[in-house]
């Protein structure tokens, strides 16, 4: 697969991830990585951050579009 | 996790919330009845405007305000809002001993304000003719019978709380509103026996406004809003963990 962002930029770049809300194949230099916090448990227990995040990669449009 | 104190917090909140628009509905239900017919035995106000509806009122006002303390605050402290309901998760080792007894006086506090501040809102009535919503065992009712009402009520509310919430095939997202409606339908049926607190802070709170603000001496029945209560979330949790175990 092929980086999206770059194909519409007249570039050729192998994309290395999809963004997990558009399914848009990304390469590293487009792909934005996030961390994402992971709670478990909740009523009626407190709930509990998992210690270790969750990764989710996202293309520049759509992380514009959730963070604008 | 978040912190103790801010738990604490949210217990405080929670049981504040439980407090003031529970035990206020009844208090609002004397208050509303005065003047009414003559009292009787088995009818000391709750009754006269809507019959066993009147019961329903204050069983909606009470499971509502519960629902939405489980909903809003179910995910920072565990909204038990009930010290029953902490020591039974406790007794099942489903909840850290040091954590009991914080949990507990976080609730009182909670109730102790919500009485308070319903003092304040709605004035003397509210502790004259209202009580602040406290609860006593109903003319004719003994304080045997009393305490089994409460154990038998909180056996139901505490089966509800291992099915609907602490089982991990419970469906997600029902807790809060099955919770609070099963309050409601308890309230309604065994409210005419012994008040129906089902939770000794919830009894604790009109108590300490009445003894604060010149209402009646109703100490001598505490011991039944802790003994039925605990009871009744004992035998269910454990019942509930024999049933579900291979």
């Amino acid at each position: 697969m092929k980086c999206y962002i770059c194909a519409e930029e007249g570039k050729d770049s192998d994309a290395v991830a999809i963004c997990i809300v558009c399914g848009m194949g990304v390469c590293k230099h487009h792909a934005i990585r996030e961390e994402i916090e992971k709670w478990e448990g909740g009523y009626p227990f407190p709930a509990k951050k998992v210690k270790t995040n969750i990764p989710r990669i996202l293309c520049p449009p759509c992380h514009n579009a959730l963070t604008s | 996790m978040i912190s103790l104190a801010k738990r604490c917090v949210a217990e405080i909140v929670g049981t504040f919330l439980l407090v003031f628009f529970g035990a206020g509905a009844a208090a609002i239900t004397l208050m509303l009845a005065k003047g009414e017919a003559p009292l009787n035995d088995f009818n000391i106000g709750i009754g006269y405007l809507g019959g066993l509806g009147d019961w329903l009122a204050i069983g909606l006002a009470f499971g509502l305000a519960i629902a939405a303390a489980i909903y809003a605050l179910g995910r920072v402290s565990g909204a038990h809002i009930n010290p029953a309901v902490t020591i039974a998760l406790w007794a099942s080792k489903r909840f850290p001993t040091a954590e009991v007894v914080p949990y507990i006086i976080a609730q009182l506090i909670g109730a102790a304000l919500a009485s308070t501040l319903f003092f304040a809102c709605a004035g003397p009535d509210a502790v004259l003719v209202g009580g602040l919503g406290a609860t006593a065992p109903f003319p004719g009712i003994s304080y045997g019978q009393a305490i089994l009402v409460e154990a038998i009520g909180t056996f139901l509310l505490m089966l509800a709380i291992m099915g609907v919430a602490v089982d991990k095939l419970a469906p997600e997202g029902f807790a809060g509103l099955i919770i609070g409606l099963t309050v409601a339908g308890i309230i309604t049926t065994t409210g005419n026996i012994a008040g129906s607190s089902l939770n000794p802070a919830r009894t604790f709170g009109p108590y300490i406004g009445n003894t604060l603000f010149g209402g009646g001496n109703l100490w001598e029945f505490f011991p039944i809003y802790i003994i039925g209560p605990i009871v009744g979330a004992l035998v269910a949790v454990f019942l509930y963990d024999w049933l579900t175990s291979e």
